[in-house]
C-alpha cells in the first residue's frame, strides 16, 4: 500500500502507567519535505506524540506507519532504523564531548563508513557551525549552537522524518530565529520535520502544516498560514490577540 | 540567499608548535615513568621495598581493571573486591583441588569469574547511581559470607594456602622480582586494552552512556549490552589481578580478600588519578599504595592509614573532582592560545542574519 505520507500515526491512544490516557485517538500525517507543527496548550499531549513516534512510549492502540512500513510496537532503536530521528527537549548534546564526537555519535547505528562520510559532508554544509567548531567541547557552545549540533547529529542517520521537541526552549529571540531558520533549511534539504512547539506563533510562521492539539486529539488542522490568520484560533491557542496582517512580523 | 548566514570556516585550534610541545611533554612523562618502573628492581631496593613495589603494582592492576567499568560508563562499583577475591580463591582452589598448573589456573580462574559476572552484571546494571553502588557492596558481603562459611572447600576463616608457582630453589627476593615483572606485564596488557576500547566505536558508545544513558539510547546505542560487555571485561581483568596477587602472596583470608576496603581503594585510586585518563588509576595506585605502605610502616598496625586516606579522598573530591591527570591537562591547555575562546559575532554579521530571516519569512508566505 503506497502512501503519500512518510509518517502516519493513526488513531493513537497512549498514556503513562495507569494514569488516564494522554492521547485519545490522535491522527497525524507527515508528508515528504514539509514541516508539520503541533501546537496546543500545556498538557495537550504534544511531547507524548513525539515519544510515541520515536518508540519511547508504546501506544495502547493505533498504528504507526513509516514510509508504508508498519512499525507499531517497535522500540527506539528499530524506529531509528526505520527513519525517525528524535531531537529531545532541552539541551541534549553530550557536553563533555567535542562537537565532532557528538555528531559522529549520531551515525552510531550506521555501519557503512562511506555512507557516514557522505552524511558528514552533507551535515557540515547544512550547518557550517559544525565544521567550524568541530574540536570544541559541545558544552562550551551557546544554547542555540548546541541545538544546531543536535540537529546535525539527528541528520547523520539520513532520517525520513526528524522529530523536534521544543527546539526553541530556553533560547533568546535571536537564537530562536536562527534555530527556526535551520529547521527550514533542513526541510529545504529534503527532510520532513514533525515539530512540537510552545512558541506556537513563531513555529507556525516556519511550518507548512499546522495541527492544533487539545485533550489528546487533533482539533484543527490546515496550512500553517491559515491557522495563523484565523483570529479565533489566535485568541484560543496562540496566546493573546491575533495579528491582522501576515506581513507584520515581530522583529524579535 | 539562505546561505548568507554561513560564516567562513575558521580553525579554532591553538598554534601547532605549542600543541606539539605539550604532546612531547606527555610522551616524555610516559616514557620516563615506564623506564623508572622497569629499572626499579635493578637498583637493589632490598626484599621489603621490592615487596612494596609488587603491592603497588597489584593495586595499579586492580584500579586499572576497575576503570573499565568506572571510567567508561561512570558506574561506580565499590564491590570489585568480589572479583579480585574470587579470582584469587579460584586460582588457589584450582591448583589445590584440581591439580591445574598455576599459570593455567590463573587464566582459567579469570575466565570463570568473567562468566560468573554475566548474571551479576545482568542484575546490578539495571539500576543506576546509589542503587548500583549498594548492589556492588552487597556482592562483596555475600562473597565474604560464602567463603567464610563454606569452610570444607575454602578453608573458611583459617584461610587458604596457595602453592607458589616457582620451585623452592627460587628464593624470596628473586620471587618478588619475578612477580614484579609479571604485574608490569599484566598492567601493560590492561592499558593496551583500555586504550584500544577508548579509541573504538564501542568506547564512543560507552562514553555516551557515561554522560547520559537516555540520550545514548535515543541515538541507537545498545546501552545495556554495552554496559554488560564492559562489566564482564572489567571483571576478567580484575580477577587476573586478584589471581596474580594470590600466587605471589600465597595466602588468602576471606576477611581481606572480600573486604569493602579493597574495593574502596580501587575507587579512591582511580578518582585520584582521573577515571577518564588511561594512566589515571595507575598513577592514583602509586600514590595511594605508597601512602598505605608508608603509614603502615610508620604507625604499625593502627587504623591511622585509613584516617589519612579518608582525608585524601575528601581533598580530591573538593579540589580535583576530575583527578590529577585531567587537572594537569587543563593546566597545560591554558598555554594553548585561544583554544577554547568562543567566536563572537560582529554587529554586522547579526544585521546580515536578520535581513536574511526577514527576507525568508516574507518569501515563505
Amino acid at each position: 500500500m503506497a502512501s503519500d505520507y512518510l509518517l502516519e500515526l493513526t488513531d493513537i491512544e497512549a498514556g503513562y502507567g495507569r494514569a488516564a490516557l494522554v492521547l485519545r485517538g490522535l491522527t497525524v500525517q507527515v508528508p515528504p519535505a514539509q514541516i508539520v507543527c503541533l501546537v496546543g496548550p500545556n498538557g495537550a499531549g504534544k511531547s507524548t506524540v513525539l515519544k510515541v513516534a520515536s518508540g519511547m512510549l508504546v501506544p495502547r492502540s493505533g498504528r504507526i506507519v513509516v514510509d508504508g512500513a508498519d512499525v507499531t510496537g517497535k522500540g527506539p532503536q528499530q524506529l531509528l532504523r526505520a527513519g525517525l530521528s528524535h531531537v529531545l527537549q532541552g539541551h541534549s548534546v553530550f557536553k563533555e564531548m567535542t562537537v565532532g564526537e557528538n555528531v559522529n555519535l549520531g551515525a552510531f547505528s550506521v555501519r557503512d563508513p562511506r555512507h557516514v562520510a557522505e552524511r558528514l559532508d552533507f551535515v557540515k554544509s547544512l550547518f557550517p557551525l559544525v565544521a567550524d567548531r568541530w574540536d570544541a567541547l559541545a558544552g562550551a557552545l551557546s544554547g542555540g549552537q548546541q541545538k544546531q549540533v543536535e540537529f546535525a547529529r539527528s541528520l547523520m542517520v539520513d532520517p525520513k522524518v526528524v522529530l523536534l521537541d521544543e527546539p526553541s526552549m530556553g533560547l533568546d529571540p535571536k537564537a530562536t530565529a536562527i534555530i527556526f531558520e535551520q529547521v527550514v533549511r533542513m526541510r529545504d534539504a529534503g527532510t520532513a520535520v514533525l515539530l512540537v512547539e510552545q512558541n506556537a506563533r513563531r513555529a507556525l510562521e516556519s511550518a507548512d502544516v499546522g495541527l492544533v492539539l487539545d485533550l489528546g486529539r487533533v482539533h484543527i488542522s490546515g496550512p500553517a498560514r491559515q491557522l495563523l490568520d484565523d483570529p479565533k484560533l489566535g485568541e484560543l491557542y496562540l496566546g493573546g490577540r491575533p495579528r491582522t496582517s501576515a506581513t507584520e512580523r515581530q522583529p524579535s | 540567499m539562505r546561505n548568507a548566514s554561513d560564516t567562513a570556516t575558521t580553525s579554532a585550534s591553538g598554534s601547532p608548535t605549542v600543541v606539539r610541545v605539550i604532546r612531547g611533554v606527555q610522551v616524555l612523562a610516559v616514557v620516563a615513568a615506564a623506564i623508572g618502573v622497569l629499572v626499579f628492581p635493578q637498583t637493589g631496593p632490598g626484599p621489603f621495598i621490592m615487596s612494596v613495589g609488587v603491592v603497588i603494582l597489584s593495586y595499579a592492576c586492580m584500579a586499572t581493571g576497575w576503570n573499565f567499568v568506572g571510567g567508561f560508563t561512570g558506574y561506580i562499583s565499590l564491590g570489585h573486591a568480589a572479583f579480585t577475591g574470587l579470582g584469587g580463591y579460584l586460582v588457589g582452589l584450582l591448583i589445590l583441588r584440581a591439580d591445574v598448573p598455576s599459570w593455567i589456573a590463573l587464566v582459567l580462574a579469570a575466565v570463570i569469574v568473567a562468566v560468573l559476572s554475566i548474571p551479576i552484571g545482568f542484575a546490578s546494571l539495571r539500576v543506576r547511581g546509589a542503587s548500583f553502588v549498594i548492589m556492588s557492596l552487597a556482592l562483596v558481603l555475600i562473597m565474604l559470607l560464602i567463603f567464610q562459611s563454606w569452610s570444607d572447600v575454602t578453608g573458611g576463616s583459617n584461610g587458604l594456602r596457595v602453592p607458589r608457582p616457582f620451585g623452592p630453589e627460587v628464593l624470596r627476593p628473586e620471587q618478588h622480582e619475578r612477580f614484579y615483572y609479571l604485574h608490569v606485564l599484566l598492567l601493560v596488557i590492561m592499558l593496551v586494552a583500555w586504550w584500544a576500547i577508548d579509541r573504538s566505536r564501542f568506547g564512543a558508545g560507552l562514553k555516551a552512556i557515561r554522560e547520559d544513558e537516555d540520550k545514548a539510547q535515543s541515538l541507537g546505542i545498545p546501552t545495556f549490552g554495552y554496559k554488560l560487555s564492559v562489566y564482564v571485561i572489567s571483571a576478567f581483568f580484575t580477577a587476573l589481578a586478584g589471581g596474580l596477587y594470590a600466587l605471589w602472596f600465597g595466602f588468602l583470608d576471606p576477611i581481606f580478600q572480600f573486604s569493602i576496603l579493597t574495593g574502596s581503594y580501587m575507587v579512591l585510586m582511580s578518582l585520584l588519578g582521573g577515571i577518564r585518563s588511561l594512566f589515571g588509576p595507575a598513577l592514583g595506585a602509586a600514590i595511594v599504595g605508597y601512602a598505605i605502605e608508608f603509614f603502615k610502616a610508620q604507625y604499625g598496625d593502627t587504623q591511622f592509614h585509613l584516617v589519612a586516606l579518608g582525608l585524601l579522598l575528601g581533598l580530591v573530591v573538593l579540589f580535583m573532582p576530575e583527578g590529577i591527570l585531567p587537572s594537569l591537562g587543563r593546566l597545560l591547555d591554558r598555554l594553548r592560545p585561544s583554544a577554547t575562546s568562543i567566536r563572537e559575532e560582529s554587529a554586522e554579521e547579526l544585521a546580515n542574519k536578520r535581513a536574511v530571516l526577514v527576507g525568508d519569512n516574507g518569501g515563505a508566505s
